[in-house]
């Protein structure tokens, strides 16, 4: 059998992680992902446990995690490769379940410096306001013209969900973004 | 320029694309019997007022949904917006 060696959206072998100051950037390519559609007049059921969260929010139950993406719409995230489509059809029969895991790339921003340096970094490249955007909150929008999703998972973590074509320049981004930031903060801890 | 979008607050218009006359929604059923003329005026005929005019928004870039947005056209002053599924379907999904 052909020995095919598994890469992550970048094209390596392990995640890519670097630190800027106080902001450390990190690929994930161990989160999986399926989104999940209501039919019409179907009631909102609660797979693995989810409350499944309304609009603009996120919720966690275990390794599972759920965002809300639209009106009736929902991804499912898993911690892990696994086949999380069947697992959430299984879970949710009559609704639409789509395999969504190897057309993203995610990747993590935290900061070891509280939600400041996290939130700068937001402000620079997306126009939302990051302080309505507590942890919790989910959305999609535009990063540099690329439409990713947001997830804050805590003050101090952020998750940019997006194209795995555009993994490249995501990373382009968000690392141009941090190193500033990053080197900012990293005068402020000097003085 | 920002767009009050009714589920997630103000968001910014370049995550929206534009379609046109918010009265595209009103579809003339093809079995009339002027079903030809009524088509002809659906698919050419535009009002093109100086002034609020009502018109559909997609959220493309957001979270899918159509938007009926009531906007200035001599100002661009966006004066609100509701979902265009509320607008057609009186609220009942």
């Amino acid at each position: 059998m052909t020995d095919l060696t598994p890469i992550t959206a970048l094209g390596g072998t392990v995640a890519r992680s670097e630190d800027f100051g106080v902001l450390r950037l990190t690929e994930q390519p161990d989160l999986s992902l399926a989104s999940l559609s209501l039919r019409k007049g179907q009631g909102v059921p609660s797979p693995f446990g989810l409350t499944l969260p309304g609009v603009g929010q996120s919720s966690q139950a275990g390794e599972y995690g759920a965002f809300w993406i639209g009106r009736d719409q929902w991804m499912i995230e898993a911690q892990g490769t696994q086949d999380i489509a069947a697992m959430l059809k299984a879970e949710v029969p009559e609704a639409s379940v789509t395999e969504q895991t190897d057309g993203f790339a995610t990747f993590e921003i935290s900061s070891a410096g509280g939600a400041g340096p996290l939130e700068a970094v937001m402000r620079k490249l997306v126009n939302l306001d990051p302080q309505a955007f507590e942890p919790g909150a989910a959305t999609r929008t535009t990063l540099e013209h690329i439409s990713v999703f947001l997830v804050r998972r805590a003050e101090d973590r952020l998750a940019v969900i997006g194209m795995r074509t555009y993994a490249g320049a995501l990373w382009h981004a968000l690392s141009t973004a941090a190193r500033r930031i990053g080197a900012q903060t990293d005068g402020e801890l000097a003085k | 320029m920002l767009i009050p979008h009714p589920l997630l607050g103000l968001r910014d218009a370049q995550e929206f694309t534009y379609l046109g006359d918010a009265s595209l929604m009103h579809r003339p059923d093809p079995a009339r019997e002027d079903a030809v003329a009524a088509f002809a005026d659906y698919v050419f005929l535009r009002d093109n007022p100086a002034g609020v005019h009502r018109e559909l928004w997609f959220h493309e870039a957001g979270d899918r949904s159509w938007l009926v947005v009531t906007r200035d056209t001599t100002t661009h002053e966006i004066l609100g917006a509701e979902l265009a599924s509320d607008v057609k379907l009186g609220g009942v999904q």
